[in-house]
């Protein structure tokens, strides 16, 4: 076998991030990734190239998107002959896109690829409920009149109701918030240590965009230039002041403050070999070194819903004889403020690391000025799929600028109890 | 000396069709065309209406106001010019032949523009009179997108030669190489066009998109054009024209049911060609054949060294809806 070819991350583009009903209300998940994509064709002059293939996806999802990215490439300036393909491992789903798209690169079997992902939580699908739905099926397939006027005279007021589509897991039951909570309880996270790093994520990616970090990142979209979720201003005296949203009693810690708003939004970042960049004299800003997937159980373990990355975390330093200590800079997403917190909490602790992880004992804790230092997903906003590319091409651009070899860890949580981890280094 | 009418608001087409059915005399088309211009200083276009609008037409939504929003934008402009006093020609049954355009640069959404709609180049065809609006939008007094949509009314006759060959041509800011602009007619019995002394000889660089090259073109889509697109592409354009809405006003002017609006085909056949439209280009479309509601239709197109061709038919191609020649 050949060696393995450098896959890098030669930059980024994303849309500013929305609010739920904010400046993308009209948008749809195509219109949003495609301006994604734009963006990114139009920085790295990509316009009527054929990329070797494009993956990304969404999380909320309308079936008639069920070839969105695709779709998205017929829309852009990328050549039509540019194959695409949708890829969802919720809120990882870029993460994940890039990871496999690295490797494919780092096989040879590409040149140079676009990992991305979008989400409108503005445009979310409603479905039909389950019984409207199978009488409109039958009357699809109903053959006389008769027949037709039978079904159509059997539906009932109770099955107009919609299926809104909810953060809920599908097994419990519990919603993203719900789940967390009860792991924010177990690890003893405080309400003050949740508004403290949800302050530092507003303030600091305030101060990106102030120091302009974000302006080969982001391309504005619909008149809005900048995220809007983000709220400079904001302090932990304020954040203090909100009520719960999550939790029950009185050591229900989690609010609207400290936890991620529904969010619009599209991600991209752009791969490729690293001789095929340096040959377009592309920026080359860094490589995925290795990444590792977890998933726990957290229907009949104990283990909390987002806990899994605490896993891949473990299982990853060991596969490269790394320590935690051994990186320059960490991101990791911010879901929820406390998501962040036990995570690290749970890295700090020698018994779980040693029982649940396996671990010899603890990986220690960080440097927590090393942490998301340019802020993330509290004060960016979430719009789930997309969060992982805009995680992923932020540290790149830190890691570039810090000089090369330095080392970045990646981490993000996603439904179903996943989570992915990947060691970014810079080239 | 040109009379300058500024709208302070942008008018609604509804209301001016229900002045254009009300009583009034108006001047004999030999008087001429009034010399007027209405404008609208500054207006913007929302996110929200240009969303509704690109979901009707096919458009993904981005920054950029699609060419055919622009012509949306000065129809009211139009309706006002061609309602008020000392305008020759009645509404009723005014046919749009044919459209150019040019864009410039891009217009964005949010972006103030100042449109303007003048009329002009007044001219006998053999079915009646022919009249071109023409439309501007600025941005700061620099030109960003020019429209000329040309008319046939009915109703009228004007003594001289029929338009044909090069005494069609219109004049003004789309000449240059724009091609054709007062060409070809509407066939409105929907029998085969005899109109051939109207259409100009090959004048677009690529040659007529009417033209026996017509071959060349690959079909690119079965459209199927809902019952209901009159009704929802009035409501995102606001060109409520019942002919389009309502199929005992589409009876009362001879089609058996609602047509689709020129503008809404000519906007999709451009949505296909969205990821491949340059920052400035020149786009003409003859419409050639009512397309009547519902039917599918044949979407067919073909690249050339700068632009597109492409064009609506029905399913077995002998009738041609309309024709499009993009070049940039």
């Amino acid at each position: 076998m050949a060696a393995l070819r450098n896959a890098v991350i030669v930059g980024g583009n994303r849309v500013p991030f929305g609010r739920i009903g904010g400046a993308y209300r009209s948008a749809t998940n195509l219109d949003l990734l495609t301006a994604a994509i734009d963006g990114l064709a139009g920085r790295f002059g990509l316009a009527g190239e054929r990329i070797g293939e494009v993956g990304a996806g969404a999380v909320l999802k309308h079936s008639r998107d069920f070839n969105l990215t695709r779709e998205a490439v017929l829309s852009s300036a990328l050549s039509a002959t540019t194959p695409a393909y949708d890829v969802q491992q919720a809120c990882a789903t870029s993460l994940t896109a890039a990871v496999q798209l690295s490797s494919r690169i780092r096989v040879g079997q590409l040149d140079v690829a676009i990992a991305g992902g979008v989400d409108s939580a503005s445009d979310s699908p409603i479905a039909v409920n389950d019984r409207l739905r199978r009488k409109l099926l039958r009357l699809n397939a109903a053959k006389t009149p008769f027949d037709r006027v039978k079904t159509l005279a059997s539906v009932r007021p109770s099955d107009l109701t919609p299926e809104v589509p909810q953060a809920a897991e599908r097994r419990t039951g519990l919603n993203m918030g719900q789940h967390q909570a009860l792991t924010t309880l177990q690890w003893g996270i405080t309400r003050e240590a949740q508004d403290e790093l949800a302050a530092a994520s507003h303030h600091n990616l305030a101060r990106a965009w102030a120091d302009g970090f974000f302006d080969d990142l982001v391309t504005p979209y619909l008149g809005q230039s900048i995220d809007q979720s983000l709220r400079p201003d904001t302090s932990i005296e304020k954040l203090a002041a909100l009520r719960p949203v999550f939790g029950d009693g009185v050591d229900a810690s989690m609010t609207a403050g400290n936890s991620t708003p529904l969010s619009d939004g599209a991600a991209v970042v752009l791969l490729a070999d690293e001789e095929w960049a340096r040959q377009r004299s592309l920026p080359v800003l860094a490589r995925i070194v290795d990444a590792e997937t977890a998933a726990v159980d957290y229907l009949l373990g104990d283990e909390g819903l987002l806990m899994a990355p605490a896993h891949a975390t473990g299982r990853l330093l060991t596969r490269n004889q790394l320590a935690l200590q051994d990186f320059d800079l960490y991101e990791i997403h911010e879901a929820f403020a406390s998501t962040v917190l036990c995570t690290l909490a749970a890295w700090e602790s020698d018994e779980y690391c040693r029982d649940t992880l396996g671990l010899g004992g603890a990986l220690g804790s960080i440097d927590r000025s090393k942490l998301n230092v340019n802020g993330s997903s509290l004060a960016a906003g979430h719009p789930f799929a997309a969060t992982g590319a805009r995680i992923l091409a932020t540290l790149a651009k830190l890691l570039a600028e810090r000089g090369s070899g330095s080392r970045g860890l990646l981490s993000v949580c996603a439904a179903g109890g996943q989570g992915v981890v990947a060691i970014v280094e810079a080239v | 000396m040109v009379e300058v009418l500024e709208l302070t608001a942008m008018p609604t087409a509804l209301r001016l069709y229900a002045k254009a059915l009300a009583p009034g005399r108006r001047p004999h088309v030999k008087a001429g065309l009034p010399e007027r211009e209405i404008r609208l200083i500054g207006h913007r276009s929302t996110v929200g209406e240009v969303s509704a609008y690109d979901q009707v037409c096919g458009f993904v939504l981005t920054d950029r106001l699609p060419a055919t929003w622009l012509h949306v934008l000065t129809f009211p402009l139009q309706l006002t010019l061609m309602t008020a006093p000392g305008f020759p020609l009645g509404l009723a049954g005014l046919v749009h032949v044919s459209n150019s355009m040019v864009q410039h640069r891009p217009a964005l959404v949010g972006e103030a523009l100042d449109l303007s709609v003048r009329a002009e180049n007044l001219r006998p065809h053999r079915r009646g009179v022919l009249v071109d609006l023409v439309g501007e939008a600025r941005v700061a007094g620099e030109p960003v997108w020019q429209g000329r949509s040309v008319y046939l009314n009915r109703q009228q006759t004007l003594a001289g030669a029929p338009a044909g060959g090069e005494t069609s041509r219109s004049r003004g800011p789309l000449a240059a190489g724009s091609g054709k602009q007062g060409g070809s007619g509407f066939d409105v019995e929907a029998q085969s066009s005899s109109l051939s002394s109207t259409v100009e000889p090959s004048s677009t660089p690529a040659g007529s998109p009417t033209g026996p090259d017509t071959a060349t073109l690959h079909t690119a889509g079965w459209w199927r054009l809902p019952a209901d697109l009159g009704r929802r592409y009035a409501a995102v354009s606001g060109d409520v024209n019942p002919i389009h809405l309502s199929a005992v006003a589409a009876r009362a002017l001879g089609f058996p049911r609602t047509i689709a609006h020129g503008m809404c085909t000519h906007a999709r056949v451009l949505a296909s060609l969205q990821a491949r439209l340059p920052d400035a280009y020149e786009v003409s479309v003859d419409f050639l054949k009512p397309v009547l509601l519902p039917s599918t239709v044949r979407f067919a197109a073909a690249a050339q060294p700068h632009g597109h061709r492409a064009q609506l038919t029905n399913r077995t191609g002998d009738k041609v809806f309309l024709t499009l020649s993009l070049t940039g």
